[in-house]
């Protein structure tokens, strides 16, 4: 499944709106077969990331290739995109924009859209107009997959939508890159990208700030954290081990982010005669939290 | 039909090490007899929806246990040789450390030696209230 040509390959992609440094010398590798999840705060860069991959938007500088390739219009055949905002022909019915895409794509597989339709409960014969905001993204949704896409980018697929169809979706994206599909993904959602994503990279102003695999960033990602009769000593000694990241202390409470499992930290720690420490692991809500800087409300009233 | 397995994908521990436990734990209990064919990855992957490349290697992590067998295009089956009997030890290891971390935690926040046994024979009381069950251990 992982070939060494990664499926879409992102290099110091750059992109400026006036002022405005909306991507800033981003590269990423996508594997074949993957599904990859970007995370990021409002303003990270996500969107535009997209629209820069596609050729929606003129990078700055920095390029995307797709299998080893540029973007060329063939690819469009077999690669599907949802953005965020997604814009239906709202005078049109659910069915008639079946037929269009049913006459756009080669690749259209009819009785798989009409799967999709029931899934996702859309009434064929309602105008697009008059569907929720969920709905037309799950209409969207419809569009994107009926064609078997090789590559499919779905920018935040699952807002607006209930609870089980967002679980349609994952499962969707889990088959289709179970068959072999390449996908990426944005989210708000960090439960979703921690379910249905093989890597995720984290982006904020911007930048990239971590990227790697869920499973592997969740083993080596850790917080110690000990206690003391009274305040916590001085760290400094640790501050320079090259596994410590963040220091937070809060009165006779310190925590440590480490690299690696934390046993030789908390070793050290059990050493400056605290009352209790322990080795916490860390979900990606925590590691996403860390990684874009948002220190507990405790830490900041102890700086 | 439910998924035998379920994984906390919120948690800190990684969905693989949660799964391959909770397989050999089933395993181990018989919940899954010798021979028995387990889900596809693909299958397994879309009832707990989770990603199919860490189903995977949960799949060959068990394989290299001896846990589970896989044959080309008949899938992954429980194996009938020593599959129990690796799982079982695998279960005895989980218990293993759940007592381990049990013990570190009583030692992280002060409890001594005498308190902290004192605490095990109330647990192995309410657990084991067979006098024999004690006694004996596991059989």
């Amino acid at each position: 499944m992982t070939e060494s040509t990664p499926a879409i390959s992102i290099d110091r992609l750059t992109k400026r709106y006036g002022q405005t440094l909306a991507v800033a010398g981003l590269s990423l590798a996508i594997p074949q077969g993957s599904i990859f999840g970007l995370l990021g705060t409002n303003g990270a860069g996500k969107t535009t990331t997209f629209k820069c991959m596609l050729g929606l938007a003129r990078p700055t500088s920095g390029s995307t290739s797709f299998e080893g390739s540029p973007l060329t219009p063939p690819l469009f055949e077999r690669l599907s995109y949802v953005p965020e905002k997604c814009a239906l022909y709202e005078w049109m019915t659910g069915a008639q924009l079946l037929e269009m895409q049913r006459r756009s794509f080669r690749r259209y597989d009819e009785k798989r859209a009409n799967d999709l339709m029931d899934l996702f409960a859309l009434d064929r014969k309602k105008k697009l107009g008059k569907y929720s905001k969920g709905q037309q993204t799950a209409m969207a949704l419809v569009l994107a997959f009926s064609i078997h896409p090789e590559i499919l980018v779905l920018d935040e697929p699952a807002a607006g939508l209930d609870p089980v169809h967002q679980r349609h979706v994952l499962d969707l994206m889990i088959g289709e890159s179970a068959g072999g599909a390449t996908v990426v993904f944005s989210s708000h959602q960090i439960g979703q990208v921690e379910r249905a994503a093989e890597r995720v990279a984290i982006m904020h102003r911007g930048t990239l700030r971590l990227a790697g695999e869920v499973e592997q960033l969740k083993s080596d990602l850790k917080v110690v954290e000990a206690t003391f009769d009274d305040e916590a000593p001085s760290l400094n000694g640790l501050s320079t081990e090259p596994s410590v990241g963040q220091i937070q202390r809060a009165g006779r409470l310190v925590r440590i982010y480490v690299k690696g499992n934390g046993d030789e930290i908390a070793r050290k720690i059990g050493d400056m005669r605290p009352r209790s420490v322990r080795i916490l692991d860390q979900n990606l809500e925590d590691i996403f939290l860390t990684t874009v800087g948002s220190p507990s409300p405790a830490a900041v009233s102890e700086r | 039909m439910p998924s035998v397995f379920t994984v906390d994908p919120h948690s800190g521990v990684p969905m693989y090490l949660q799964l391959i436990e909770q397989v050999k734990r089933s395993v181990a209990l018989g919940v899954l007899a010798p021979g028995e064919q387990l889900p596809t990855v693909k299958q397994l992957a879309l009832d707990l929806t989770i990603n199919a490349n860490t189903v995977a290697r949960v799949y060959r992590e068990l394989e290299r246990d001896g846990v589970i067998e896989t044959s080309p295009g008949r899938g992954s089956f429980v194996r009938d040789n020593g599959g129990v009997g690796r799982a079982t030890r695998a279960a005895d290891d989980v218990a293993a450390s759940a007592i381990d971390n049990a013990v570190r935690e009583a030692k992280s926040i002060g409890i001594d030696a005498a308190q902290t046994a004192a605490l095990f024979k109330r647990a192995l009381a309410r657990w084991y209230p067979e006098p024999n069950d004690v006694k004996d251990g596991r059989s």
